[in-house]
């Protein structure tokens, strides 16, 4: 039996986690946490109301019968002597798979550990989400503002998703001429990449969100609520959301050359091995792979490294599909490593397909292989490559 | 005063602009940000980058793979 090891249960962890056969791997799951928390979901939590039990799940049902899970804290990694700290134990392993995901660094922004208190937000989790939605629902006038702190973070569309979803909200409140929904972004357009940004700027009009580009916050001033920003301007809020710095692991991985300038894990971005190790391996969005830090990542660098600790040599492509719900429809964004995004544009009928996606997600964390084939079939269907500039 | 090299060669999204950001967000005035970048939208996009930050570009030129751009940070608050 290989004793592996898998540090975090998130969704790259999970999945990882089942994948392996029980014949051949003796399996442990460390999470400080007790519940999966289906991040996405922070979404419809903070701007459609729904409950927050309906995203999380504990993650000892989620994981097979014979996966051992550790309820606790990870203080630090040493690769060299294979060993793993936790708050109250210390385990070794032939095999870690580091999953822990990305450590959100509020204090790095001055005001924005203040902003999430006293607002909440739709990131650090659904409690939080659950109060951006209480924040909202008193909301009566006034600038609602959405802004990030630096150019790499979750689920790329996301600040994009919020400002729709917000807009929606206020106006089914009767609010729309008195709250202003403001997206405030790094980049030089309303999306990261131009092509997805001409597609979705009109409809960020049409629905009178105010876009300020080049605008990365640079702090927070609290009593006079205001935003300022890295490139040197401002803006007034009455609530907003600040997306944090993002980093990798803030405990201790020893060689501390493993980790770049943010923290991250270094990889080989095709194998997810970390660097200069033949027994550790590291997915999801802990990682400095150059792609999108998305659920979808995590997964498929899950199935390749279950592959690859099976004897495959299987590889990741860099492939990632990160839905950008607007108002009726949507589109998706599918890139990997070698082609830029590509919109693929939603009808009512894929749009279907997204909410689909939601309500099977349990399940295909639980038994990843029975989904496995038809994700398999999905992807293959809407490689970059074969959806050309077109879209599906 | 420190010339700090910004490497964002192969960077389409979220681009070179966020490499250039990231870098800005750590520099002082005085400092010269050098940046390389493939992607073809990097050469208007940092003209306009200039525009909007008042930083200064003292250089834009197109090698035979690459774009070059050198700024002067001028206008970073104290
Ligand atoms: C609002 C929002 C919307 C999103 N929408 C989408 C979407 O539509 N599509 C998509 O593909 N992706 C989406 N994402 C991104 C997606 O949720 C993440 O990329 C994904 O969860 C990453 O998986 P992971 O396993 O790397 O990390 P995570 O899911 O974050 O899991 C990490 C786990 O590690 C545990 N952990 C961390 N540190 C420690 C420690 N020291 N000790 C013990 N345990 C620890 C955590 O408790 C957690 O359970 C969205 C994210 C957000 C915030």
């Amino acid at each position: 039996m290989k004793k592996v090891v898998i540090l975090g249960g998130g969704g790259g962890g999970a999945i990882l986690a089942n994948l392996l056969p029980k014949d051949e791997f003796d399996v442990t799951v460390i999470d400080k946490k007790e519940n999966h928390v289906f991040l996405p979901g922070n979404l419809f939590i903070a701007f459609m109301g729904h409950k927050k039990e309906r995203y999380m799940k504990p993650l000892k049902e989620l994981l097979k019968p014979h996966i051992k899970f550790l309820h606790d804290e990870i203080i630090s990694l040493d690769l060299n002597e294979r060993k793993i700290k936790t708050k109250g134990k210390e385990i070794e392993y032939d095999y870690v798979a580091i999953a822990t995901g990305a450590h959100l660094d509020y204090d790095a922004i001055s005001g924005n550990t203040e902003l999430l208190n006293k607002f909440g937000d739709y990131y650090s989790g659904p409690e939080n989400a659950a109060k951006l939605h209480n924040t909202l629902m008193g909301m009566k006038e006034g600038n609602f503002v959405i802004a990030v702190a630096d150019p790499i973070y979750m689920c790329p569309p996301a600040p994009q998703k919020g400002a729709f979803l917000s807009s929606k909200f206020f106006a089914k409140r009767g609010l729309k001429e008195k709250v202003k929904v403001i997206l405030a972004l790094p980049f030089p357009h309303a999306y990261s990449s131009k092509v997805i940004s001409d597609i979705i700027e009109p409809e960020l009009r049409k629905e009178g969100i105010e876009v300020h580009t080049f605008f990365t916050v640079d702090s927070i001033d609290t009593k006079n609520k205001k935003i300022f920003s890295v490139e040197g301007e401002e803006i007034n809020y009455e609530v907003a959301v600040v997306i944090p710095i993002h980093e990798g692991p803030e405990y201790e991985v020893k060689p501390a050359e493993v980790k770049d300038d943010s923290n991250y894990i270094k990889i080989d971005k095709y194998t997810s091995k970390v660097e200069g190790f033949d027994d550790a391996y590291a997915i999801g969005d802990c990682t400095n792979a150059p792609t999108s830090k998305s659920g979808v990542t995590a997964h498929l660098q899950a199935e390749t490294v279950a592959s690859r600790l099976q004897g495959f040599d299987a590889k990741y492509s860099g492939r990632t599909n990160c839905p950008l719900l607007t108002n009726g429809t949507g589109l998706f964004i599918i890139s990997d490593y070698d082609h830029p995004p590509v919109p693929v544009k939603l009808s009512k009928f894929k749009r279907l397909m997204e909410d689909l996606f939601v309500a099977t997600y349990w399940d295909a964390i639980r038994y990843p292989e029975l989904w496995e084939p038809i994700f398999k079939a999905y992807f293959e269907a809407t490689n970059p490559e074969v959806l050309g500039k077109e879209g599906w | 005063m420190a010339v700090i090299r910004v490497d964002a060669r192969g960077m389409a999204c979220p681009g070179p602009i966020s490499a250039l950001t990231k870098a800005y967000r750590k520099a002082k005035n005085g400092d010269i940000l050098e940046v390389l970048a493939t992607d073809p939208g990097f050469k208007p996009d940092v003209q306009a980058w200039v525009k909007r930050t008042g930083n200064e570009l003292t250089e834009l030129t197109e090698e035979k793979d690459y774009i070059k751009a050198s700024i002067k940070v001028t206008a970073k608050k104290t």
